[in-house]
């Protein structure tokens, strides 16, 4: 299949479509769930799509491991390879890689300032374009709220769409029916786009709800879901 | 020595600055070999022991693996200190060939770098044993469990906690032994750094028992005898020693231990731990081929009364003469034996037989099974096998890599140039990836090798060594060629000339090879006959493969050699007067030059993984260096206040980074880099490439 193609016939349009044609630049969105549901599958996935477009894509990555945020963009292309069968599949991963950079940073020691200003320094010398920025596995759950505010502002004087994969970090929180957490509460406001993950024990899959849509609280059941198979959002 | 159990042959291997070479020199110093103690970047100008190349002492790195011997308890050590930067990891390698095992040495604040990546899969290749050693636990921010972990994640090792930490950084006091469940100082003895053992301290024996129930639990998951004790409690600590020994040797289970060996912490332990842990010679299978006997694979068992066999694993022409460092597999071997050389054929005598102490040496009458010792003044290669006249045995070869960087040399004057021809002549023997020849176009010497340093290194030698002064010309890169598509060839070759004329017709077509990233050896080519029915003679087979190998050592692109080609041929003609051999070599050359342009090919660069450590006030410095070198950032890791940032940049673009580097870090930053892979030159290169050859070839046309 070829590149296009793949990218027309992909479920993210209509993951698009049901989040109001997409996220938007200088926007935050949240894709949250407990531990182990596939948030940083999901990312990888919206990032793999963005970049089989020719975007640019920063993956910021709290876990301290590099190596394995980077095994799973192979995965994940692996696996769509192996679904639609990418035309030259070797050179347009290569291709693809350039367009990739892999942040790593300790949310304890590193200020969120730094992060930022280390981004910022990302694209201005490293003439690195990002039109995408992932926060992965960052807590936002007990982040200040001022930091949240900084990383907003951050998006939108670089003009750039923000993810965050959130899981709660205490262990007496409550989740709703749609898999997210009473602790997320006072961080609504400020996010644009709010996505809740639950796994679905009885058809076995990970069902995608929209709690948030840019101005308006609402809930939606997203059409697409998460193939726990594959890891990939499915229609 | 007979009893080989008392024997250890181990290295050290790590990642740069990581402290080798200290830890080698403490090691040297508490087995009284050495009675002082200077630091590699000493101040006294003495310099370490090991270092024994004065332009060692000068760079503060260490180059050749110089073999030392020493004595530990009862126990035999033969330590080969090898070299930590990745323009010599041959000698890593050779060294790994001749080991039974060994200390994995890390930085307990950076951890588990690429080159000890590299240095693993070195490890991995040849099965060698490990322990793992947490050095510079007296470093700030160092953190024993957090490399412990890396290991786990990064290099898959299954690694155990063996001691942990009384007190880190500038704290850092001494460790507890897990096994004994002691504490252990290093404040006794005359000189205030020998082992005192004491009870644990209170506010560590939880933690010293959560980890001791770790290492029980991980170790008997690969040893079902300490299983068993475990679930009848009858554990002992012989038991769980001897456990702990099988798994290591097995590969199954990586011990680690820490220490500083800058501050005289932990060396001790771990050289009790080399001789528990690590194999003594007759742990280790060694095997060698019969080459008599179609190369068939033959187990040597250490065993001194059978006929020897010794490899040559390292060539040095230093202060005393020539040396050729040698493990002895089989047998034993005396002063006045004669030995066969089964690469050149040549028989020699043993003249003088010596046991290597970096700069010092001791005369040997003979050296037995498992030793590591030196001959003097033998004329040989590096990797040769010496066998016992009687036998015909090699011992397999080594993984050799191929050269990615060349520069012409020029001698000064002749005096010279006769010096630079002895000197080449040595460092090709010296080591394998050192190569060079005579360009026939330009009638310039080049000088191959696996990174700047790596050359700048001979050449110095070249100055100091064999008073052999050059005149060096910019580096180049070996860049490749290749083809993108399959393209069809059908080529006749016919010319009448008057007597016996020539005639051959060759078809088929030419496809690239897709290489999968986890073949260990790739093929460069491969030939495929599909000609059925005899349209081309059997004789004339080898033929047309010969004309493709041909064809392929230079590229109509730019003159390099072409890589990852298939050629296959399905059909062709011949004439029963008019072809011959060299008919179907031209008939198939030149079917491939025609067929080349078709394939649409493209010139490929080696393009490195480079990683650079910096504190982060640098970090945008370094991105920016390392955009206007075309190179691509993979990742950034901010730890406190260091960043490393590993990043795929063309080796063409990377001579002389380390200046720019240095200027723009304020000397703070460094550097390490590898092939990664070969990769396409962009358009805009790749035309410049081709200007310049057809510059080049039409100067040469002139001439």
């Amino acid at each position: 299949m070829e590149i296009q193609e793949l990218i027309k016939s992909s479920p993210l349009r209509v993951f698009e479509e049901s989040i109001g044609g997409g996220l938007g630049r200088g926007n935050l969105g949240v894709l949250v769930s407990r531990h182990g549901v596939g948030k940083t599958a999901c990312l990888v996935h919206l990032a793999t799509d963005k970049l089989f477009r020719g975007e640019q894509v920063i993956h910021v990555s709290f876990s301290g491991n590099v190596e394995h945020v980077i095994n799973w963009y192979k995965e994940v292309f692996n696996e769509i390879s192996e679904i639609k069968g990418i035309d030259d599949a070797s050179k347009i991963y290569n291709d693809i890689l350039a367009n990739r950079v892999v942040m790593n940073f300790s949310q304890e020691t590193v200020s969120i300032d730094k992060v930022l200003s280390s981004l910022e320094t990302l694209v201005k010398h490293g003439s690195f374009k990002a039109d995408t920025i992932l926060f992965d596995g960052y807590k936002l759950t007990s982040a200040n709220l001022g930091d949240v505010r900084k990383i907003k502002a951050f998006a939108q004087k670089l003009n750039v769409e923000v993810w965050f994969s959130v899981s709660p970090v205490r262990k007496d929180v409550v989740y709703n029916e749609f898999g997210i957490p009473d602790t997320m509460g006072p961080y609504i406001d400020i996010v644009d786009l709010l996505i809740g993950l639950r796994m679905d024990e009885k058809e076995n899959k990970v069902d995608m709800t929209l709690v948030k849509e840019h101005k308006n609280k609402m809930i939606k059941e997203l059409s697409v879901s998460l193939d726990p198979k594959t890891m990939l959002i499915s229609k | 020595m007979s009893d080989l159990s008392y024997m250890r042959n181990i290295g050290i291997s790590a990642h740069i600055d990581s402290g080798k070479t200290t830890l080698t020199e403490r090691i040297l110093y508490y087995c009284n070999k050495i009675h002082a103690i200077h630091e590699v970047h000493g101040k006294d100008g003495v310099g370490a022991t090991m270092d024994s190349m004065e332009l060692e002492k000068e760079r503060g790195i260490t180059i050749a693996s110089a073999a030392t011997n020493v004595t530990w308890k009862n126990k035999e050590i033969n330590i080969i200190d090898t070299p930590g930067h990745v323009d010599f990891t041959i000698e890593v390698e050779r060294a790994l060939r001749v080991l039974d095992g060994a200390i994995l040495v890390l930085d307990s604040v950076s951890g588990v770098q690429s080159q000890s990546i590299t240095v693993d899969r070195q490890m991995k290749r040849y099965n060698v044993p490990r322990i793992a050693f947490i050095n510079k636990c007296d470093r700030a921010g160092a953190n024993p469990y957090k490399v412990t972990n890396q290991l786990i994640t990064k290099l898959a090792l299954n690694a155990v906690l063996m001691q942990i930490p009384i007190g880190l950084e500038d704290k850092i006091e001494g460790v507890v032994d897990l096994i004994e469940m002691k504490a252990i100082y290093f404040d006794a003895g005359e000189d205030l750094i020998q082992q005192r053992f004491a009870e644990i301290p209170e506010e560590l024996k939880e933690e010293a028992a959560a980890k001791r129930e770790v290492l029980l639990d991980v170790v008997s998951l690969v040893d079902d005898n300490l299983m068993e004790a475990m679930l009848e409690e009858t554990v002992t600590n012989e038991l769980l020693i001897a456990a702990i020994r099988k798994a290591t040797i097995a590969l199954k289970l990586c011990p680690v231990f820490m220490g500083s060996a800058y501050k005289n912490k932990g060396v001790p332990p771990l050289l009790d731990a080399v001789s528990a842990y690590l194999p003594c010679p007759t742990d280790v299978e060694n095997t060698a081929l019969d080459l008599d006997d179609n190369e068939k694979v033959i187990v040597l068992p250490s065993d001194n009364d059978l006929p020897p066999v010794v490899l040559g694993f390292k060539l040095e022409d230093g202060q005393y003469g020539q040396l050729t460092y040698v493990r002895v597999y089989q047998g034993l071997i005396k002063k006045g034996d004669e030995l066969y050389n089964t690469r050149s054929r040549k028989k020699f005598k043993i003249g003088r037989l010596i046991k290597m102490h970096a700069n010092e040496m001791e005369d040997l009458v003979e050296a037995s099974c498992g030793e590591i010792a030196a001959l003097f003044g033998v004329e040989c290669a590096s990797g040769d096998t010496f066998c016992d006249p009687k036998l015909n045995y090699s011992m397999s070869s080594m993984f050799v890599p191929n050269p990615v960087i060349s520069l012409s040399i020029e001698a000064v004057d002749k005096k010279a140039s006769g010096n630079m021809a002895k000197a080449l002549n040595r460092f090709t023997k010296e080591d394998p990836t050192f190569r060079t020849y005579v360009d026939p176009e330009s009638n310039q010497t080049i000088i191959q090798g696996m990174g700047e340093l790596h050359l700048e290194v001979y050449v110095e030698r070249m100055k100091r060594e064999y008073k052999a002064e050059v005149i060096v010309g910019k580096p180049e890169v070996a860049y490749r060629e290749a083809l993108t598509q399959k393209a069809e060839f059908n080529y006749t070759h016919k010319k009448q000339t008057g007597g016996s004329g020539q005639f051959a017709r060759v078809a088929g077509y030419i496809e690239p090879i897709i290489h999968d990233d986890n073949e260990d050896s790739p093929k460069d080519y491969e030939f495929v006959d599909n000609i059925k029915g005899g349209s081309i003679p059997t004789e004339y087979i080898t033929s047309c493969d010969k004309g493709f190998r041909l064809a392929m050592q230079k590229g109509t692109q730019i003159g390099f050699p072409v890589v990852n080609v298939r050629a296959v041929i399905n059909d062709g003609a011949w004439h029963p007067v008019d072809s011959s051999d060299m008919a179907f070599q031209t008939a198939s050359l030149n079917a491939f030059r025609d067929a080349y342009d078709r394939a649409k090919p493209a010139i490929l660069e080696p393009i490195m993984k480079v990683e650079v450590t910096c504190p982060t006030e640098f970090q945008g410095n370094v991105f920016g260096s390392i955009n206007q070198r075309r190179g691509i950032i993979v990742s950034s890791q901010e730890e406190g206040v260091t960043t490393t940032v590993e990043a795929d940049v063309p080796l063409s673009e990377m001579f002389g980074y380390s200046t720019v580097l240095r200027s723009l870090s304020q000397g703070k930053a460094e550097f390490t880099m590898e092939l990664s892979k070969y990769g396409k030159v962009p358009q805009s290169v790749s035309i410049e490439l081709k200007e310049k050859y057809q510059k080049e070839r039409a100067e040469a046309n002139k001439k």
